[in-house]
């Protein structure tokens, strides 16, 4: 057995960095929450107001139908993208004619800028001399006014993201099926498993631990997602698109309601938390029993 | 059945997706070649004249290089830093038998989950009144946008990393060990080019992360360390957002981050050699 | 490529300037060495006022001082939100900040700013003497306290006028069809009625001709609050409803039956009128903010509209962002008979009369250079090639100059009428809470706009809303 103080000193220097730029912040964040601060405000100060912060966002219908509207966006956008990010990089395993080529083209979404992404889908997608309406509407009939259909608006929010953050999940799916062994692969064909039993038996398995690393990455920046959103509806139409981060940001930065927000922001990672362990423990628990037994 | 799929469908269906995929870029650069006056009008899929004085403008302004420096310098050493201690970590989390590893595991990924608006202020009073020496602050600095970044993209390195790591099978280290080999030894010739692909899409996507970012940039460097993200915002103003300068500086962002891909590429191409599924 | 020429014109003419004056030296050079080696900090949004600021005035600024200076130009909210964590933290980083008049009471009311008048009383070897507060035009007052002192030199300003395309409206064939259905003369709307009848008219001569062309615009987008600017700025007073239907005096009242007016019959009224106009506006004027409203009128999709100021100087001139240059009339926004008489008399306004200055936080390091350099862009000889490069007017003398009196021809008058008629325009209203109630009432107003709730239910909603965050803010009691 190796000595563990160097298994320690070569996470010393992660979690200083993380304790001092994560920890500190947070417990500035956690004081605030429990005052009432508004520098703009009649009483301009910071005062101590215990837990009404909390007590006042219990009750805020805005607040709830963001968070709503949050999880169903942050649904619906990881869960293609995993599907889709994961049978895409399966393809890539695969030998074809300009792999290489096609594994750029398919990295390129993640090198636009978020505030960049976000104003290329409003400029494509302005009713009426978009792209994308005049293309639905010459091809189709069909009339997209982001501006008056709510349900449009989320819809493109997720495609949006799905376009923007697939390569992404391909990109880690890939990097860990190509470090798979090869032998229970082949094993198993020996043994003449199909398609679908290689994947639910072998396959899946092995990279499960992947495939949580990206659901928790791409679930936690989906639940905070703000530049390309704010940019794509500025939270519209109504309060359809209204995430959680820019409902923050709308509270902090016009409204530079400091305590309040940062109340929310307290709620909202805890939520967070929450909703990473359940998955975490549901996901890992399992594993761990198989191999127990 | 997946035998003999052949080739070219492969093909066919990659060139369908990847007209899906490259459409927004093109529209990118569509709008990055056009005059103001030709962005709100009837719409056409085909470029039919080209106006490139966008780029004349956007490469003939000294602040954007700048920018541009900034970012890539910026991006560069976070990923790399990241990439290192993320390594570091996940070795350490994966080899040794510390107490309570697997909740700073968890504890690591809870430093990405806050939501960021909340969370400038406490940075902008670190930066400017905590971390400073007479004089100088840790505000309006590469190096501390360097550090800042990693309290998001040291989570998503280490999760990244860790399946990698765990994939290796210890016994390979353990042997190396019992001929002899120090921790170094098994770190640099075993366990190193096993994690090659996973490192170089770690470094990729860390890189990624802190290329796009906006929020902390703008709110804590302003003239000094601003990066490429915070001049493109810099386009949209109450006159008007200047929509083919912004289209024009993000298509010519691409091409470094193109350039950083490509030779990381090589690296996640190396694992297929090793170990690559044929199912 | 107006724009373009028009800065390296100035600079060059900048130049000559300075090589000519430079004998006559200097008040600047003597005053800037005490303070060689200062570097001095501002913030602003990178709008061309404040570019021509950071391009040109700046290190002309320094060629005479010494003193260098750099300007950080950002996106409008990060501005914002940089000025006050600096200010609010006390961190010192800026020596000069923008101010948009809608927040200068907020910045006031906290004592962020440096009194620019006192200062300058208290230590005469800075005064300037070609800087002169009371050649200002009226607009400077928004940047003055009780007591007429001056808390941020003008650096723009800007009127949100009435456009529309003379080229349609002085259309032969035009003219006629639209007197056939009407029975009245096409020209620019003077009240409600006349402009709803004349968008009326170019929506339905648009679809009957399958052109691209409406009969207004609408600044009408479902999340972003320039909708809700739009109403309460350019729409509501034209019905006699003023500062947002608040009433200060009166604790801050905003419903009808506490006093207020924000729910009244004629906010109500100006809503309907509004909304109705939004209908016959095309389609993209849901997803509008300012930005579409210019290029939707630039884009000639529009007979009609009001557009900012800001960006009526370009619609009219700049070939390279418009194709309706040469065709942009300018006339005042149309209004109630009744609400007109208010405004000549001084109790109402018609119209938005926007625009920022420069201040001085008191948390500023070097206080004294910073002084020099708001002089600096103060001064009368400063003005008139930034209003060519940049289209802004702050000092009276400016509307005199030759180059502006010729742009003033280019713009059909848009100057001539932010000198005759600006007295009838307002800023935002004296409010230290401006974006606080805007967001609080902002999400109903969407609602409104999508048709969730009726116009009528929904002021009535916003109205509440607006005095349950005052009091939640302390303003209400």
């Amino acid at each position: 057995m190796r000595s563990n103080t160097v298994g320690w000193l070569m996470l010393a220097p992660t979690i200083a960095i993380l304790a001092v730029f994560g920890i500190a912040p947070f417990i500035y964040v956690l004081y605030v929450a429990f005052h009432h601060w508004n520098p703009f405000g009649a009483d301009p100060l910071m005062t101590y107001n215990g837990a009404n912060n909390f007590r006042r966002l219990v009750f805020d219908r805005e607040f709830l139908l963001s968070i709503a509207v949050t999880i169903k966006f942050a649904f619906f956008a990881v869960v293609s993208e995993i599907i889709l990010g994961y049978l895409l990089a399966q393809l890539f395993m695969r030998e074809f004619p300009g792999r290489g080529l096609f594994r750029t083209v398919h990295t390129l979404p993640l090198i636009v800028a978020p505030i960049v992404v976000g104003s290329v889908w409003r400029l494509m997608t302005t009713p009426s001399i978009g792209i994308i309406p005049y293309l639905l509407k010459t091809w189709f009939g069909y009339d997209l006014n982001i501006g008056r259909d709510a349900g449009a608006a989320f819809l493109l929010t997720v495609i949006m993201d799905i376009w923007h953050w697939t390569p992404l999940v391909t990109l880690t799916l890939l990097a860990a099926l190509l470090s798979l062994p090869k032998e229970p692969f082949e094993q198993a064909q020996i043994d003449g498993a199909n398609r679908w039993q290689i994947f639910w038996h072998i396959t899946l398995p092995m990279i499960r631990p992947a495939i949580l690393a990206t659901v928790f990455i791409r679930l936690m920046d989906a639940l905070r997602t703000v530049d390309e959103v704010w940019m794509l509806t500025s939270g519209g139409p109504g309060a359809a698109t209204r995430y959680v981060g820019l409902h923050i940001w709308k509270i902090v930065f016009p409204k530079t309601d400091y305590g309040y927000g940062a109340a929310i922001s307290v709620i909202v990672l805890y939520l967070t938390l929450v909703m990473c362990w359940l998955l975490y423990v549901a996901l890992v628990a399992p594993r761990q029993k198989k191999e127990a037994e | 059945m997946m035998r003999q799929s052949s080739p070219i469908l492969y093909l066919v269906f990659w060139i369908l997706l990847s007209f899906l995929t490259l459409f927004p870029i093109y529209w990118l650069f569509v709008i990055s070649v056009k005059p103001a006056v030709d962005l709100f009008t009837t719409p056409s899929l085909i470029l039919d004249t080209v106006y490139w004085n966008n780029y004349v403008k956007v490469l003939s302004n000294e602040t954007i290089r700048r920018y541009m420096y900034n970012s890539l310098v910026i991006s560069t050493s976070n990923a790399a830093l990241v990439t290192v201690l993320a390594f570091m970590a996940c070795y350490a989390l994966s080899r040794f038998d510390l107490a309570g590893k697997e909740n700073i595991f968890f504890w690591t990924i809870t430093n990405r989950m806050a939501p960021a608006a909340v969370f400038l202020l406490p940075f902008f009073l670190l930066f400017t009144q905590v971390f400073t020496i007479g004089d100088w602050k840790l505000y309006d600095t590469k190096i501390g946008m360097v550090l800042l970044y990693c309290t998001f993209n040291l989570p998503f390195a280490i999760w990244t990393l860790r399946p990698t790591m765990d994939g290796i099978p210890k016994e390979l280290d353990e042997a190396a060990t019992v001929d002899g080999a120090t921790t170094w030894q098994v770190i640099h010739e075993v366990v190193f080019p096993l994690a090659r692909p996973g490192l170089a899409v770690t470094f990729i996507l860390t890189w990624v992360f802190a290329w796009n970012e906006f929020l902390l940039a703008a709110t804590l460097t302003s003239f000094n360390a601003r990066t490429i993200t915070t001049g493109l915002s810099e386009y949209v103003t109450t006159t008007g957002t200047e929509w083919g300068a912004m289209a024009s500086i993000a298509v010519i962002t691409l091409i470094p981050a193109l350039i950083i891909f490509s030779m990381v590429q090589r690296h996640i191409v190396a694992g297929l050699t090793f170990g690559a599924v044929k199912e | 490529m107006i724009r373009k020429s028009g800065i390296g014109l100035a600079a060059l003419t900048l130049g000559l300037l300075a090589s000519v004056i430079s004998a006559k030296a200097d008040f600047w050079s003597d005053a800037g060495a005490k303070y060689q080696g200062v570097v001095l900090h501002g913030v602003t949004e990178s709008t061309p006022p404040s570019n021509y600021i950071k391009d040109v005035l700046a290190p002309e600024f320094e060629k005479k001082t010494g003193i260098k200076v750099e300007i950080e130009t950002t996106s409008w909210d990060q501005m914002y939100d940089k000025a006050i964590k600096d200010m609010e933290a006390k961190t010192g980083i800026y020596d000069m900040v923008y101010i948009e008049q809608d927040i200068i009471y907020a910045y006031l009311a906290r004592n962020f700013l440096v009194n620019i008048t006192q200062s300058l009383k208290d230590d005469a070897s800075l005064k300037s003497p070609d800087f002169d507060e009371t050649h200002f035009t009226t607009f400077a007052n928004y940047f003055k306290n009780a007591d007429g002192d001056l808390f941020g030199v003008p650096m723009e300003a800007f009127i949100k006028v009435y456009l529309y395309r003379t080229d349609l409206f002085n259309d032969p064939k035009i003219q006629e069809a639209f007197k056939a259905e009407t029975g009245k003369d096409l020209k620019p709307a003077a009240t409600h009625e006349e402009y709803t009848q004349i968008a009326e008219f170019f929506t339905k001569y648009g679809k009957d001709n399958g052109l691209e062309l409406w009969g207004t615009t609408a600044q009408a987008h479902t999340g972003h609050p320039a909708s809700w600017y739009e109403f309460f700025e350019s729409v509501a007073p034209t019905f006699g409803v003023y500062n947002w239907g608040i009433d200060a005096g009166n604790n801050y009242a905003a419903t009808v039956a506490n006093g207020g007016q924000m729910n009244s019959d004629k906010a109500k009224a100006a809503l309907k009128y509004w909304l109705h106009l939004r209908d016959i506006a095309p389609p993209e004027s849901a997803a509008s903010t300012w930005t579409e409203v210019g290029t939707t009128f630039a884009a000639g999709r529009v007979a009609q509209g009001l557009v900012y100021g800001e960006n009526a100087a370009w619609i009219a001139s700049d070939a390279e962002k418009s194709r309706v240059v040469g065709n942009v009339g300018v006339a005042l926004p149309p209004t109630d008979a009744a609400v007109l008489e208010e405004v000549k008399g001084g109790t109402g306004y018609l119209g938005y009369y926007d625009g920022g200055a420069f201040g001085l936080p008191i948390t500023s390091k070097n206080k004294e250079a910073a002084l020099l350099f708001l002089q600096f862009i103060g001064q009368d000889s400063v003005q008139a090639d930034w209003a060519v490069a940049a289209p802004r007017i702050t000092n009276t003398a400016t509307y005199d100059d030759p180059k502006v009196i010729e742009m003033d021809k280019q713009l059909n008058g848009y100057y001539s009428m932010l000198k005759n008629e600006g007295k009838l325009f307002a800023g935002a209203p004296p409010f230290p809470f401006h974006a606080q109630v805007r967001e609080a009432t902002a999400p109903i107003f969407y609602s409104i706009l999508l048709g969730e709730i009726g116009p009528d239910e929904g002021l009535d909603q916003m109205a509440a809303k607006a005095e349950e965050e005052l009091t939640n803010l302390g303003y209400r009691k």
